[in-house]
Parts: structure tokens; C-alpha cells; sequence
């Protein structure tokens, strides 16, 4: 508070030039855009991290987030801004796109029959990739047509674990319609939602680390890839390696999805931006070879 | 309105121009590499484009060469903006298909009436 | 069945296992592989090797592919090293814009490296290259940088230079740059905008208010 009326704040937050400032840097360091509706949100963890370092006002902080060899610092406002709160059919859109442009547009290159293979990573609990089968099911016309894989993938196999189990509780399962929880869950004795074994059984999860290219190296014919809020945690040497793992496994003409406020432009010039209705992905342009 | 897309990685130049074509009456939006001006470019038209030439993760010669090779409206008039007059970047700004080469730093009036011409604001 | 799950084997999906990994010769070999996606796994699997360095940059001298040139840069950012380093300052002064910026990119991933030379980049006879450095500068974290940019502002007498500097110094800059910032203009007084850039970043150095205010 002291600090605050030092620098002539009248509201405990940080200033617009100093916003501007804090937003272009860290758009360039993790490709993460902040519009003004985060402002509230990015003060306040601005200011937690400001607390906790000791920094008196928002230039000094911002001297040691910038500066600090390690970039540490960076790193733990990136996981204090990044609390990923994962559920079924978060951002939904994109799975929309999924099923009224690309997949559309993939099918086009493809004979019925032929398999489409998309990869849902990080997996974590498996909110993600379970989304994806309800959709496919749920809302692509063409699904009976094509022989679909969905592969969900993680680092840590705690997750991964709980993923297979697919049992969740009341808060992952809000935003889902009443008909689609009663098609493919099961509702356990404690009130608790499993997702059915059918569908569990038909989604393949791997344990994997996207920096190892010897572990990545198989990963390969990628129709689609899910990669949302992941490539944030990464430093820049990190995030080239993981865009390259990711071109590699699409195949040529593929799309990758990033999460809502993740541009590539300012990640990896690998991929160019494909502008559908529903959202903007990003596609291994078709010319590029396998 | 007359809409023009100012790309340039330092953001001193991209509100300097912003501002001195909005007092002129254009409307302008800006991306800071030439990937984000694809992005852009994916969703909408500009009756102009400002491009620099190097910036990260994509440089003004590839984009605008993917402007008149791949995008939805691959004749939009392009200024392109140098650091330097030497002939090379005159000779590859042209023939990456910009339609004029300026050099930094702009002077205003002499950019606005380019701006002006090129965008078909005068017409 | 639309949803199919295959388990072709313990960790990778219905796909045939590639070759082993290639020893250091048949990588170097595979780095003039005609086909791109090829040079470019040979690069992601070369990154470390230190000596490898010239072999990646001869390669990527000569790349068209961006994924295979995206990867032999990053295979010099991970590996690092001395002669990665000199090998990309000479990449500063390529007549290729498109390799100029990715080795910008690279050295401003590389801290104690680029610091080592930043002297003598921004003492360069080439206004451009200079340009560079100032560029480099822009992400380096490195104690230095604001020092290295007033020391442009009060010495380089190229007005882009300067400019770039104080487009860095809108984010970098802190209060000791005031003063050299706020008589840049002087230097070029035909300049509107050198003018229009100070006014900016002094405006985001001193935060509302400035420091005449409240």
C-alpha cells in the first residue's frame, strides 16, 4: 500500500503504460496475449508476485522478471498465470471448428475407410480427449465413414492414471449438455460420473515427453493435433524443440489447435494460420515433406 | 473507411504510424512479425500494407511473397519500409513483389501521400 | 466402429518402429539429404554434438526448407558453444533476411555468449549489424542491456540505430535512461520521429504521472 501511494496509484492495480509494458514483454516471451478484459486478473497476479519477492513497486519487479539470469522468475508468474482449470468441452469452439471445418476439410482428402488420427496432448485427467470422442460422436455426421484414433498423451502418469480410470466429479463435468453426461457416463454410488468403459476402451493414452525426440520420433500421420496452454511452461529453446515434435507428427496439410489466448506467430514459424468460422488453428502447410 | 495493416516488430513504429494515418483518416491495425500479419490476413482485407523487413519468426520478403502467392487477396498494394537505400534491399523488397521501398526512418508527409496514393484513398 | 484404438505395441501408436538412432557420421551424411523432412530429423538429432556445429551451419548456409533450417537453428541454440556463436554473427550479416532474423533469434538465447561480443557488434562498421545487436538486445537477459543502450543513444551516430535502441528501451528502460533518452532528439532534430519514439518510451518509463507529477 505504501508503495502505491508512493507512485501516485490511486487503485491497487498496475497503471495502463505499465500493463502495456508487462503485455508486450510477456507476448514475446510465451506467446500469450492479454486483452484488456485480463486486466483484473493479470494485476492481481502481477501484484501477488510483487509480494512475494519483495518488490516495493511494479518497475522493480519488472527490472528482476526481465533481467534475472535464469528466468525463474519468469517461470513462476508463467505457472501463477497458467492455474489450468481442465473440464469437459472447455473452449468449446474449438471442437466445433473440429467437426464443421476440419474435419470436414481432412475427410475431403481422405476415402471412407481410411483412418483419421488425432492426438489430444497434454491429456492430463483426460477431459480433453474424452471431449473429443463425446464430439466426434455427438456432432460429425461423417463419423461412421472414417476409422478414428485418439490418442491422449502425458508426461506425468499419475494423470494418465486417472484418466484411464475416467472417474470425475461434479465441477469437470458443468459445462457438459444433460444428454451427453447420461450417454457416456455412468453415474457411481457416490454421485460421482464414469466415463463408460466403451468409450475408455477406445482411446489410447501414452505416457511421453514432448522434449525427448527419441520418445516423439513415432508419433507420426497426425490428422489433428490438441496442444492447448501447454507450449506457455516451456522456455524458448524448449518451445522450438516441442513446435518441431508437433510438425513432425502432423502429416503435411494437418492442423494444430492452440489454446484460447496462444498465438503461433510469436512461437514458432513453422506452422501458417488457417482462419476458420469458428477459430483461428494453425496448419503443416501442405507443400512440406514427410 | 480505408483500412491499412502497419507490420513492424518495434512498437515505437507501429503507433507512430498508427497515429499519424488515423489523424489522416485511415483506420489501422497493426501485427508485430510477418506471421501475425498472415494470421491477420486469414480473416480479413487491407486496402495497404507497411511492412518492415526484418523481423522475428517471419521477415517482410517471405510475407509479402506469401501475400501474392497464397493468400485470399494477393494483389494488395505493399510499402515496404528499410533501414537502409542500398540497391540489394530496393532490388529484394521489389522482388518479393512490394510495390514501392521507402526508407527509415519515414518522413510523414512524404509516407501519408504514398500512403494516401497507393491505398486508393484518393480515389 | 468410428472410434479404433490400435496397440500396435507398448508405447507407440499402430506405427513401425524407425531405424535406431543413427551414429554421428550417417546424421552428418543426412544433413544433405534432398528430402527436408530428413536434414531436418538429422538436426534435431545432432543437437548437442558441439562439433557438429559447422557441419549445421554449412548445411543451413544453403537451406531452403523453413522446417529444416527451423531445426538446424534451434540445433545451434541447444547446443551452444563458441563456435555455434561465431557462426551465427557471421549469419548477421547474410544478404538473407529470413536467416539474419532466426540467428537474431537464436543469439537472443544465448546470454553470457552474445554479451561476450556485444562490444564489438555495436562498434560494427555496418549500421545494420548494429541494428542486430540492438535486436539481440531486446531479449537478452543480461545485467548490461540498459547500459549497452544509452551507450548507443549517446554514441552511434545512425539514426536507426538509435531508434531501435529506444524502441527497447520502451520496455527495458528504467529511470538512469532518462536522461540520454530525453537528449536524443537533439542529435537528430530532422528526425519527427526520434521525437515521437523518446516521448514515447520516456512516457512508459516514468508510469503515469511521470516524474514531474503528484
Amino acid at each position: 500500500m505504501g508503495s502505491e501511494l508512493r507512485d501516485g496509484v490511486a487503485s491497487p492495480g498496475l497503471s495502463g503504460e505499465d500493463f502495456a509494458r508487462f503485455r508486450e514483454f510477456y507476448y514475446r516471451k510465451t506467446g500469450n496475449w492479454f486483452d484488456e478484459a485480463k486486466r483484473y486478473y493479470v494485476d492481481k497476479r502481477v501484484l501477488a508476485r510483487m509480494g512475494i519477492t519483495g518488490c516495493d513497486s511494479f518497475r522493480e519487479y519488472f527490472v528482476r522478471l526481465r533481467f534475472d539470469a535464469d528466468g525463474s522468475e519468469l517461470q513462476a508468474l508463467i505457472n501463477s498465470m497458467t492455474v489450468n482449470e481442465t473440464y469437459f468441452f472447455r473452449e468449446e469452439y474449438q471442437f466445433q471448428c473440429l467437426v464443421r471445418s476440419m474435419l470436414p476439410e481432412i475427410a475431403g482428402r481422405k476415402r471412407p475407410g481410411d483412418t483419421i488420427r488425432i492426438w489430444s496432448l497434454p491429456c492430463s485427467s483426460g477431459e480433453e480427449v474424452y471431449s473429443l470422442a463425446f464430439y466426434l460422436l455427438e456432432y460429425w455426421p461423417q463419423v461412421d465413414d472414417y476409422d478414428v484414433e485418439l490418442i491422449g498423451s502425458d508426461i506425468d502418469t499419475a494423470a494418465l492414471d486417472r484418466a484411464r480410470e475416467g472417474i470425475y466429479d461434479r465441477r469437470p463435468v458443468h459445462a457438459l449438455p444433460e444428454a451427453v453426461l447420461r450417454r457416456y457416463f455412468r453415474r457411481l454410488p457416490d454421485g460421482r460420473h464414469q466415463v463408460l468403459e466403451s468409450i475408455r476402451d477406445s482411446v489410447r493414452l501414452t505416457r511421453v515427453n514432448l522434449q525427448d525426440p527419441l520418445e516423439t520420433r513415432a508419433y507420426r500421420g497426425f490428422d489433428v493435433v490438441f496442444c492447448r496452454n501447454l507450449l506457455i511452461y516451456f522456455d524458448d529453446a524448449a518451445r522450438r524443440r516441442a513446435a518441431e515434435t508437433l510438425f513432425d507428427a502432423l502429416k503435411p496439410g494437418g492442423y494444430i489447435c492452440l489454446g484460447h489466448s496462444e498465438f503461433m506467430s510469436r512461437i514458432s514459424s513453422l506452422f501458417r494460420p488457417a482462419r476458420f468460422p469458428e477459430a483461428i488453428v494453425y496448419q503443416k502447410p501442405e507443400e512440406a515433406d514427410q | 473507411m480505408t483500412r491499412v495493416l502497419v507490420v513492424d516488430d518495434a512498437q515505437t513504429v507501429r503507433l507512430y504510424h498508427r497515429e499519424l494515418l488515423e489523424q489522416d483518416g485511415f483506420q489501422v491495425e497493426e501485427a508485430v512479425n510477418g506471421l501475425e500479419a498472415l494470421e491477420r490476413l486469414a480473416g480479413t482485407t487491407y486496402d495497404l500494407l507497411l511492412v518492415d523487413v526484418n523481423m522475428p519468426r517471419m521477415d517482410g520478403y517471405t510475407l509479402v511473397r506469401h501475400v501474392r502467392e497464397n493468400s485470399s487477396d494477393p494483389g494488395v498494394p505493399v510499402i515496404m519500409v528499410t533501414t537502409e537505400g542500398a540497391a540489394t534491399d530496393r532490388e529484394q523488397a521489389l522482388s518479393a513483389g512490394a510495390n514501392l521501398h521507402v526508407v527509415k526512418p519515414v518522413q510523414p508527409e512524404a509516407l501519408l501521400l504514398q500512403v494516401r496514393l497507393m491505398s486508393g484513398a484518393l480515389s | 466402429m468410428p472410434l479404433v484404438r490400435r496397440d500396435a505395441d507398448d508405447n507407440l501408436p499402430g506405427e513401425e518402429r524407425r531405424e535406431n538412432q543413427r551414429d554421428r557420421a550417417g546424421l552428418l551424411e543426412q544433413l544433405q539429404d534432398p528430402r527436408p523432412a530428413a536434414r531436418r530429423r538429422a538436426a534435431r538429432e545432432i543437437a548437442g554434438d558441439a562439433t557438429a556445429m559447422d557441419a549445421i551451419c554449412n548445411a543451413l548456409e544453403i537451406e531452403t526448407d523453413a522446417g529444416s533450417r527451423h531445426a538446424m537453428l534451434t540445433a545451434l541454440l541447444v547446443t551452444g558453444g563458441e563456435r555455434a556463436k561465431a557462426r551465427l554473427l557471421q549469419l548477421l550479416r547474410s544478404e538473407d533476411a529470413g536467416l539474419r532474423n532466426g540467428a537474431i533469434e537464436v543469439l537472443q538465447g544465448m546470454p553470457g555468449l552474445a554479451g561476450e561480443y556485444m562490444d564489438g557488434l555495436l562498434s560494427d562498421p555496418d549500421s545494420d549489424v548494429r541494428i542486430f545487436a540492438v535486436n539481440i538486445l531486446e531479449s537478452l537477459r543480461h545485467q548490461r542491456v540498459p547500459e549497452w543502450l544509452q551507450q548507443v543513444l549517446q554514441n552511434d551516430d545512425h539514426v536507426n540505430v538509435c531508434a531501435a535502441a529506444v524502441d527497447v528501451l520502451t520496455e527495458a528502460g528504467g529511470p538512469e535512461c532518462l536522461p540520454a533518452l530525453e537528449a536524443l532528439p537533439q542529435r537528430f532534430p530532422d528526425e519527427p520521429f526520434v521525437d515521437f519514439a523518446v516521448r514515447t518510451a520516456v512516457r512508459r518509463i516514468q508510469g503515469p504521472g511521470g516524474s514531474h507529477g503528484q
